[in-house]
C-alpha cells in the first residue's frame, strides 16, 4: 500500500514537471495556463519581427508566410491593454509593411 | 499715411519675429530639438524639450523609431506619463533602473511626485524654463568632429572614430536580429544638369536606421526610378527631407549627397 502511494506521488510529480515541455502547437505551451498564454503573443511577435533585416534575402514564399503570421498575430495584439496595443500594433505594422514591401518589389521585378 | 506707417511697422515686426524664430530653430543646439506638448499643459507642466543631438549619440535612430516605436513626426506618438511609467516610449530607458555607462538613467514620470521631485520633472518638461541640464551642448560636442551646418557635428565621423557609441539593442525591448548585409552604393540621376548625381549609400543609412524606418513609409518603392522626387518635395519634408534638414545633416550641405564626380 505504502509502495503504491509512493508510486502515485512520484508519477504525479513527474507528469507535473514534464507538462511545461509538452507543446500544443507552435509557440503554445500545454501547461501555459494564464501566465504563459498572456506572454505567448510576445514570443510570436519577436519571432516574426526579428527577421526584418533578412527580408531582402527571403523568397516570395517565405515572405507570404511571414506576412500571414503577422496577420494572424494582429487580432491577439488588438486584445491587449490600450498601452501595449498602441505600442505593439505599430511595431507589428512596421514589420508587416516591410515584408509586404519586399514581396511587392520581388513580384514586380 | 499714418495707417500705412502702422501697417509697415506691423509687417516689419512680424517678419522680425519670424526671422528670430527661424534663427533660434537654426541654432546648433536647437537643431533637431523637438517640443512635445500633447498632454503637458493639462498636467500643469511645461512642454518637453527633446534633444536629438544628445539621444542620437547614445542610441541609433532605429532603436527609438522601430523598437521603442516613436513616430517620425513630432507629437504623433501621443506619449503620456502613464505609458512612460509602464516602461514604454521614454520609459523604455528612463525607468530609474536601466544603466548607461554604469549610471542609472533617471525615471521619466511619477504618478504622485514627491514635493522635492519637481527638479526631475523639469529635466524633460523644460520648455520656457531655465533648467540646468546634465548634458550641456557646448561641452558635450566640443570634442566631436565638426562641420559647418546643423548641429555642427560630423556624426558619422564621430562614430567611426569611436567618440560616440550609439547602441542598437535594448535588452527587454529589442529582439536579436541577423546583421544586415546592405546592397552596394548606387547613383541617382540629378534632375539638374548643373548638379552632380547623388551617390546613395545604403550601408551608411542602414547602420543607424535598419530597413523599417525608411521602407515603405518614406520610400514606398525599391525599384530604382519608380518614385520621382524633387528638391521641392524634399525641402517640404518628404522623402530624404523627413530626416535631412530636421535631424540629420541639412539640405544646404549639397555635396554630401550630390557626390558623384562629374565626368
Amino acid at each position: 500500500m505504502k509502495m503504491r502511494n509512493i508510486t502515485i506521488v512520484v508519477l504525479t510529480a513527474a507528469i507535473s514537471l514534464s507538462l511545461p515541455f509538452l507543446s500544443a502547437g507552435p509557440g503554445m505551451s500545454y501547461l501555459g495556463g494564464v501566465a504563459y498564454a498572456q506572454g505567448d503573443w510576445k514570443t510570436e511577435f519577436e519571432a516574426v519581427c526579428a527577421r526584418t533585416q533578412e527580408a531582402g534575402e527571403m523568397t516570395a514564399d517565405e515572405l507570404k508566410k511571414i506576412i500571414d503570421r503577422c496577420d494572424r498575430l494582429m487580432p491577439r495584439i488588438e486584445k491587449l491593454d490600450e498601452t501595449q496595443k498602441k505600442v505593439y500594433r505599430r511595431r507589428l505594422q512596421m514589420c508587416r509593411e516591410l515584408y509586404a514591401f519586399m514581396l511587392e518589389s520581388k513580384e514586380t521585378k | 499715411m499714418r495707417r500705412l506707417k502702422a501697417l509697415c511697422l506691423a509687417l516689419a515686426i512680424l517678419v522680425a519675429a519670424d526671422m528670430a524664430h527661424a534663427w533660434d530653430r537654426r541654432k546648433p543646439s536647437n537643431y533637431g530639438s523637438v517640443t512635445i506638448r500633447n498632454f503637458s499643459s493639462r498636467a500643469g507642466l511645461a512642454p518637453v524639450r527633446f534633444d536629438h543631438w544628445l539621444h542620437r549619440s547614445f542610441y541609433t535612430c532605429r532603436l527609438c523609431h522601430v523598437d521603442i516605436g516613436f513616430a517620425m513626426e513630432a507629437n504623433a506618438t501621443g506619449i503620456t506619463a502613464d505609458t512612460n511609467m509602464k516602461g514604454f516610449y521614454c520609459g523604455s530607458c528612463h525607468d530609474g533602473k536601466r544603466l548607461r555607462d554604469g549610471k542609472k538613467i533617471f525615471a521619466s514620470c511619477a504618478s504622485n511626485p514627491a514635493p522635492g521631485e519637481s527638479a526631475r520633472c523639469d529635466r524633460c518638461h523644460s520648455v520656457g524654463k531655465n533648467v540646468k541640464k546634465e548634458y550641456d551642448y557646448v561641452s558635450f560636442t566640443e570634442k566631436l568632429p565638426k562641420n559647418s551646418l546643423g548641429n555642427l557635428v560630423e556624426w558619422e565621423e564621430a562614430e567611426s572614430r569611436g567618440l560616440i557609441h550609439p547602441i542598437d539593442h535594448l535588452p527587454g525591448v529589442s529582439m536579436k536580429r541577423q546583421p544586415l548585409d546592405p546592397q552596394k552604393d548606387f547613383a541617382i540621376t540629378s534632375r539638374s544638369s548643373w548638379m552632380p548625381d547623388i551617390i546613395f549609400s545604403h550601408k551608411k543609412h542602414v547602420l543607424w536606421n535598419g530597413c523599417e524606418v525608411c521602407h515603405p513609409d518614406i520610400f514606398p518603392s525599391v525599384k530604382k526610378g519608380t518614385v520621382k522626387y524633387s528638391m521641392l518635395e524634399i525641402s517640404g519634408g518628404q522623402y530624404c527631407g523627413l530626416c535631412h534638414d530636421r535631424v540629420a545633416f541639412p539640405l544646404n550641405n549639397c555635396e554630401k549627397c550630390h557626390a558623384k564626380p562629374i565626368q
